[in-house]
Order: structure tokens, then sequence, then C-alpha cells
């Protein structure tokens, strides 16, 4: 017997704000959190600008913040959302058996000592190009510090968010590129509903603002470069001007609880999660299926799960990055799947303001499908001035809108083709 | 619709050679694989010893148009993703599902529904190579020192184009599915040492929710690796024993000195138990149960109680709805750091109750050294492999650890008196994964 799954906490740290609600305001006023990259010196990288989340102190929202002195900006906005998303639930995590409580992250790296990796490999380069090992070891084990170093090993989120809490459940960090927290909610609602957690603290959190990740999306050509001057113009899915993503950072992290332990204890009770589907692109590394034939089996799977059909989700949250192929198969793969219902289905990206906080991304957008129920109203698809011909359909152009909503879809694909969809709906006991 | 889970195809790439006959072979003669290493110059590391995987080929037993694509992506992909699609393709091809003729224009794997097929990997973030970098860091430099502004200027642009893509954790299951165009299920799971066992786990759910009728579960980790032997060495996790390689990896035994880092890559193939018999599979063993704990003991540290282990044990076990007393052998993650060793020989005794005195543990480190996310999935392949109804010895187990409360095997291979056994993995500060299997002989 499968049992009912619900969100009953939730927890953000975004460009828009240090919390959900935060965040939620800006989304609705068609805010966007671009700004220059204040991290570290971007002025002659091809992209100068991103989304970053603003300076905080982590002190109000751990035991002992000097345990995070080396962590990553990953763990600090895990940690942040995390108690964010306790607190919201009005729940202790030291209440139940703490081995029924599990953890799923979609988290990526800590950041990368640049400064070190430069120096040392500088240090073994020789005439030819070659890196001579031993003199970069010496360096490297002379400069190197050891906690730093394990801090960007991606499981260090999930790793410090059971120690915090104490949690000892099934627990669980996956990196499916843009899609993992999608994934990471998916699969810890399965963990739920086949009794093998009674609750999950699952989400993502991401930071990919440093220079080898913005090296890296900027080789591929993934990233948008302009306009530098303004740069809140830059990320701008479905339009016939975009020019790729923006990069963004941040976390969310939700409870997520079998629905007769949240009764027992009287958790107020914010969505329940209904679907989940995953799927491959099996395609090309560097390429979506031009059919959109993953994202499509993704979507397909999560709506099956669910049990609702294509025409009773009333809001899509779309994957929507802006790059010219993602938003172009996108909106393909979701005319395949809901057919007539397509026109009618209200989808919109939230990275137009948020960025894209690449494996924190799903469970941020999940997150505002669920305030989306809640304050029956869609965030926008900002800077949508002049659609793309061959994205016609409803992306809630530039203003949030009032309507009537009782379930929605997630999207989130990831870079290799793996795709991920989320049904969460109106709660009704 | 049939919930029981079997496994139906084995691949592998480890320090004891290409496939799981060899592994299982080393471990059976006590046959150490543990060499100074020899793709690079360690002898700037306090750590000198390491589990090294044999050069292979990334296309063999594959189609032509497979290896094509091998061919041409090679240059992309990282020895990590390089293990792990070479031993997906061992484990397919092993499963004896058709793979397609070419000639006759069919696809890879034609028999089977694409959408049906699906993988889980443990993976690790793989640091870069050196050399990736050292052009455009010159280049960045030529002003006189490195400056950002100079890598922004002129770095960038001398660096390989699909650098990022060579070393994404989630590449493995990428090629390895477009290579056989698997489009169903997909996950990369991050959980360092546990990973493979936790990919085990995930799939099996998978495969009983029916969201997939066909998976590959995988590990494949390099841990033989420039950068990453700067962190482990850093953290006092390796071993210094330096001068006897084969006597380096010494798992629950009083003389360690740490971990030997090792390279492998291990992959499952599975399926649900009709359609393996619908189809006259043939059947290395069932998946019976899995279950998944953490450490709670802070990120580079392990419980002293070893509860990870234990409730990942208990969780295993409850889900095969079995008893300790039901096992046969325990494979122990056994990776040879003294707090890791100890956090899970106590969470093993806790776990086993009365059975812990009883129950041989057996430990395949001592071979081959700690191969990160590939370990677990290499124990248990070891044990559907064996011919014999016995549980190996643990290598370089000479005097145990008194602090260990368990039936180690030592010296001399112990009966394998059940034909079910269980097996543990325990990342340092992380997860813990315990799978119960029971072999097909």
């Amino acid at each position: 017997m499968k049992r009912r799954v619900v969100i009953t906490g939730i927890g953000s740290v975004t460009p828009l704000g240090l919390s959900l609600e935060e965040t939620w305001r800006g989304l609705l006023a068609g805010r966007s959190g671009i700004g220059p990259i204040r991290l570290f010196d971007a002025s002659t990288f091809p992209t100068t600008f991103a989304a970053q989340v603003p300076d905080f102190d982590l002190a109000p929202y751990v035991k002992d913040a000097a345990a995070y002195a080396k962590a990553g900006r990953n763990v600090r906005f895990a940690m942040a959302a995390a108690r964010q998303a306790f607190d919201d639930a009005r729940l202790d995590p030291s209440d139940g058996d703490p081995a029924r409580f599990g953890i799923y992250v979609g988290s990526g790296e800590g950041i990368l000592d640049f400064d070190n990796l430069v120096a040392s490999i500088a240090h073994g380069i020789q005439a030819d190009g070659r890196v001579a090992i031993a003199p970069f070891a010496e360096f490297g084990l002379k400069s190197y510090d050891g906690l730093r170093e394990l801090e960007q090993e991606p499981n260090m989120p999930a790793n410090h968010l059971a120690a915090e809490y104490g949690l000892a459940g099934p627990t669980y960090s996956c990196l499916t590129a843009c899609a993992a927290s999608t994934q990471a909610l998916g699969e810890a609602m399965d963990l739920v509903r086949h009794g093998r957690a009674d609750r999950m603290l699952a989400g993502g959190t991401h930071s990919m603002i440093h220079p080898l990740g913005v090296t890296g999306f900027n080789l591929l050509t993934a990233i948008s470069t302009g306009p530098k001057d303004e740069p809140w113009r830059a990320s701008r899915p479905f339009d016939s001007d975009r020019g790729g993503f923006v990069l963004g950072e941040g976390s969310t992290m939700m409870i997520l609880e079998d629905l007769d332990s949240a009764r027992a204890r009287g958790a107020r009770i914010l969505a329940e999660l209904t679907g989940f589907g995953t799927s491959a692109d099996a395609y090309r590394m560097t390429d979506i299926h031009p059919e959109g034939r993953g994202p499509a089996a993704a979507m397909r799977m999560a709506l099956d799960d669910a049990g609702v059909r294509p025409d009773e989700i009333d809001y899509i949250s779309a994957h929507g990055t802006g790059t010219e192929e993602n938003d172009k198969v996108e909106t393909l793969a979701v005319k395949l799947v809901f057919g007539e219902a397509a026109p009618r289905v209200p989808m919109s990206s939230v990275k137009s303001m948020l960025g894209h906080l690449i494996a924190a991304a799903g469970a941020t957008e999940l997150a505002t499908c669920v305030l989306a129920i809640r304050d029956q109203i869609l965030p926008p698809t900002i800077n949508l001035d002049a659609p793309d011909p061959v994205c016609d359909l409803d992306y809630v152009p530039n203003r949030a809108r009032k309507a009537e909503v009782a379930v929605c879809m997630n999207n989130s694909f990831g870079f290799g083709g793996q795709n991920d969809s989320l049904v969460v709906r109106r709660f009704i006991p | 619709m049939d919930r029981r889970i079997v496994i139906t195809g084995l691949g592998a790439l480890t320090p004891a050679g290409i496939g799981a006959d060899a592994l299982a072979d080393a471990v059976r003669q006590g046959r150490s694989a543990v060499r100074t290493p020899a793709r690079f110059d360690a002898s700037g590391y306090p750590s000198r010893v390491a589990g090294e995987a044999p050069e292979f080929d990334l296309a063999a037993g594959v189609r032509k148009d497979q290896t094509r694509y091998l061919r041409k992506n090679a240059k992309v992909m990282a020895r990590d993703i390089q293990m792990a699609v070479a031993a997906s393709n061992q484990a397919i091809v092993d499963s004896g599902l058709p793979i397609g003729d070419e000639k006759a224009k069919e696809p890879p794997l034609p028999t089977i529904d694409r959408t049906r097929i699906g993988m889980v990997f443990g993976t690790n973030f793989i640091p870069t190579e050196l050399e990736d970098l050292a052009t455009p860091i010159r280049a960045a430099s030529r002003d006189g020192g490195f400056s950002l502004k100079g890598w922004g200027s002129h770095g960038i642009a001398q660096m390989f184009p699909l650098w990022l893509l060579k070393y994404l954790p989630n590449m493995h299951t990428c090629h390895t599915g477009i290579l056989w165009d698997a489009q169903g299920p997909s996950n990369s799971l991050t959980t360092s040492d546990a990973g493979g066992l936790l990919a085990l786990d995930e799939t099996v759910r998978i495969l009983r929710r029916g969201a997939a009728d066909w998976m590959l579960a995988g590990g494949a980790e390099s841990r033989v690796n420039p950068l990453l032997l700067i962190r482990y060495s850093l953290l006092g996790r390796l071993a210094t024993a330096n001068d006897d390689p084969a006597r380096a990896s010494r798992p629950f035994d009083l003389g360690r000195t740490g971990q030997v880092a090792a390279e492998g890559a291990v992959v499952f193939f599975l399926e649900r138990r009709d359609v393996a018999h619908q189809r006259g599979a043939r059947v290395y063993g069932e998946v019976l149960g899995t279950g998944a704990s953490t450490t709670t003991a802070g990120i580079n540290a392990c419980d002293a109680d070893g509860r990870a282990t234990a409730n990942a044990v208990r969780a295993a076990l409850a889900d095969a709805g079995l008893q300790p007393r039901d096992l046969g052998a325990v494979l122990a993650h056994g990776a040879a750091y003294e707090p890791q060793d100890r956090s899970e020989a106590a969470g093993l005794a806790a776990a086993l109750g009365e059975a812990a005195g009883s129950v041989p543990v057996t430990a395949t480190k001592g071979v081959t050294g700690n191969m990160g996310a590939a370990s677990g999935l290499a124990d248990l392949a070891v044990l559907m492999c064996l011919k014999a109804a016995e549980v190996p010895p643990i290598l370089n187990c000479d005097r145990p650890d008194p602090a260990v409360k368990l039936n180690l095997v030592r010296g001399k291979p112990q009966p394998l008196t059940k034909d079910v056994v269980l097996a543990t993995t325990l990342a340092i500060g992380g997860q813990a994964a315990a799978a119960v299997i029971r072999i097909n002989r």
C-alpha cells in the first residue's frame, strides 16, 4: 500500500532573499536577482554577472557556526534553508525515531580552493606543458587545507545536515546536474511512500558562482554573456532574444512526511506530493533530443504516478533555462504530453528572476508551486518581450497572474539528459 | 507483477583485473593487487601504495557503432567515467540480452522497451586532470603572476571547450545511456564509499515500484588521483606502509595504517524475477533487501557506537524479512582506517546481536584497497562468482583488532553454510548502506 506524502515545511535561501516568503514577494513583483558577480573578480570573464544570495550570518541557523568555518556556500545555504524548513513545519528534529527520518539532497560541489589549485599546478608545470606530480604534491600538501578540501565533496550538505540534526534515516545525495533536487524530492517521496522512512528532509543546494564554474559554462556557451550593463535583462526564457541561462545559487529544503504521522502531530499541511517521473534522453552529451522524448517521458510518468490527466494541471513550473535549445524543446515536449490542453496550461520560468540554481533549481521551483497553490497566483516569466515564434505557449509573461491553482507540475532537465518531473497538489483530506 | 529482483549480469574493472571473475580469483587466492602507483609519480606523497585498475579497452565487447562513439568521446570522459562505461558494457553483454545486429540496423538491445531500461550509479565529484589547467594557467600568468583578470582574458580561451562535461558525476549514466539507448529512470548518487550499495538500494526500489523493467546499478570511482591523494593524505586517512604494498591494506588488523587508495567500477544488471525467468536468463543472485542510514558524528568522523552501520543493517534485514541468524556471511566495508573499521565493527556487532559471534565476516579491501563507490557491489560480485560455497579470508588481517567482536575470517576460508549474504559500506562522516542478497549457485 502506498502511503500519502505531504509537504509540511519549506525553507529557502535564494538570490531574491533569505527566506521563501521574501523570495516569493520578489517573484510576484517580477524582480530580478541578477547583478554583477561580487564573489570573485569576473571582470574579464565572458560572463560578468550572476544571481547571488545576499551575504548572511550562519550563526542564527546552526548550533555552532564554527563547525562550518570551512564549508562551501552550498553547505551554508542548505543549513539556513533546513533550519527554516523545520521552523516552518513547527517540527522538533529530535521528535520521533531518528532512524526513520532521512535526508535526500540534490547538491553540487563545495567551493574549489582555486588559488591553491592554481598555485600548486603552476609549481609543477614543466617546459613542455606537462605537470610534474612530485613538486605539485609537495606544494599541495603544504598549502591545501584537508577539511576545506573535504568540504568540496558533494555529499557534504547531507553529512552536515545529519550531524546538525541527528537524523539517521536513509540518506542520499545526488548530482544529476540541473535536475538533481527534483530527483531528490521524487526519490524522497518514494522512500516515504513505501515505508522506508516516515519523514525526509529533502531538497537541493548549489553554487557554481566560482571561477571554474563560470569558466566551464562559458566554454560550453551555455550561459548568457549580456547585456553586461543591464544584467537583469540577461535571463530571458522563451524570448526570441534569449542567449543562455544566468547562473544563480541557493538552496531550498523541504520536510516531507507520511500523511498519518503528519496528522498525528497536528501538522499544518502545505501540499501533497503525488507524482514523480524520471527518464533519460540517451541522445547526445551536449544536445537535448530534438523531439523532447526524455522530458516528455518524465512528464508522462509523473502524471501517471499522480493519477491525473494533463488537462487537470493548472500550472507548470518550467525548466525554462533561457537557452535556445531548452526552451524550444521543452515547449515541444509539453505539447506532446498535454496535447490540446497545452495552450491552456500556464507555464512560467522563475529562472528569469532567480537565475539557474542548478542542483537547487528544482526544489526552489517546486516551492513556488506550493505557494502558487496557497496564494492562487502564478509567478511570471520576466523579460519576455518578444516571444520566440517556436515558443507559443502561455508563459505568464512579465506579470504575476491570479489563477485557480490546485495541481502543479514542476520540470527539471539536467545537462547530460536526466529529466525529472513532479506533481504537487492542494491537500484534500 | 513479481516484486522480487534478481541480478542477471555483472561487470567489473578492478585492481585485480578486468571482469568480476578476476576479482573473485584474486580474493580467493589472497593475491594483493596493491602496488606502487604506476600511472603517475607518487614519490611526493606520504602514501605511495595504491590499487590501480589495469589498462583496459573502453570498447571491449560492444558493437562497431558503439565502438565509434566511444573512440570519439573517450577524450571527454574522465577515468571514473571510462571505468563505469566499460563495466556497464560488460554487465549488459553478460546479461545475455541480444545486443542487436548492427548490420541489420537493429538498435542496441532490440528486444526491450528502451524507456523501461534505466540506471543508478554511485559516483563522486571528479577532480580535474592537472594538465587540463596547465596551459590556461600559463596563459593567465603571462603578465607576471597568475591573476583572475588574466584567467578571464587569456586563460579561459585555452581550456578544452568540453572541460566541464569531462568531469560531471552524471556523465557515467549519460554516456552509458546514449550507448545503449537506455531512456528509463536515471540517477547519479554522490555518497562516497556508500555510493554503489545505495545505487543498488535505489535501483531495487525503482524496479519494485514498476518504473522500469531493467536497471543497471553501479559504482565507479578512482581515488588514485593526484588531487585526491593530497586531500585524503591531509585528512590522515591513507596507509603509509609503503615498503610492502601487498601488505599495506589491512582491514580490521592492529597493524593497519589507513586506507589504500584504489579505483574501480562494478556494475550489476537487474530485473524482476518473472522477466528473468521468462527470458531464461542466468541468475547470479536475488536482492532480498536493502537499507540505508548515515553517520551523525560529523563530516570527518565515524560514530563510535557504529549506529549508522547498525541502522542500515537492521533496515536491510527488515526489508528482506530476515533475522541475523539467517545470514551465511557478512561482507564488511573493512576500509582499514581505524575509526571507520571500529565504527563498522561495533555497528555490525550491535545489529547482528547473538549471531555476531558466529556469522563469518570478511572484507576484500586487503586485496584491492578502497575503490570508493565501487565498494560493496565488488564484495557481492566476489561471492556470486566464487565456485565453492565458502567465505574467503581477509587478506592481511594477521593480528585482529581486539575491539572487533566479530567472527573475522582469517587465514583460510570458512564454509558458507547459508546462501544469504549481507554487504555493508560506510562513508567516513557520511552514509551507510547495506544489502542482503541470496546467491544462486
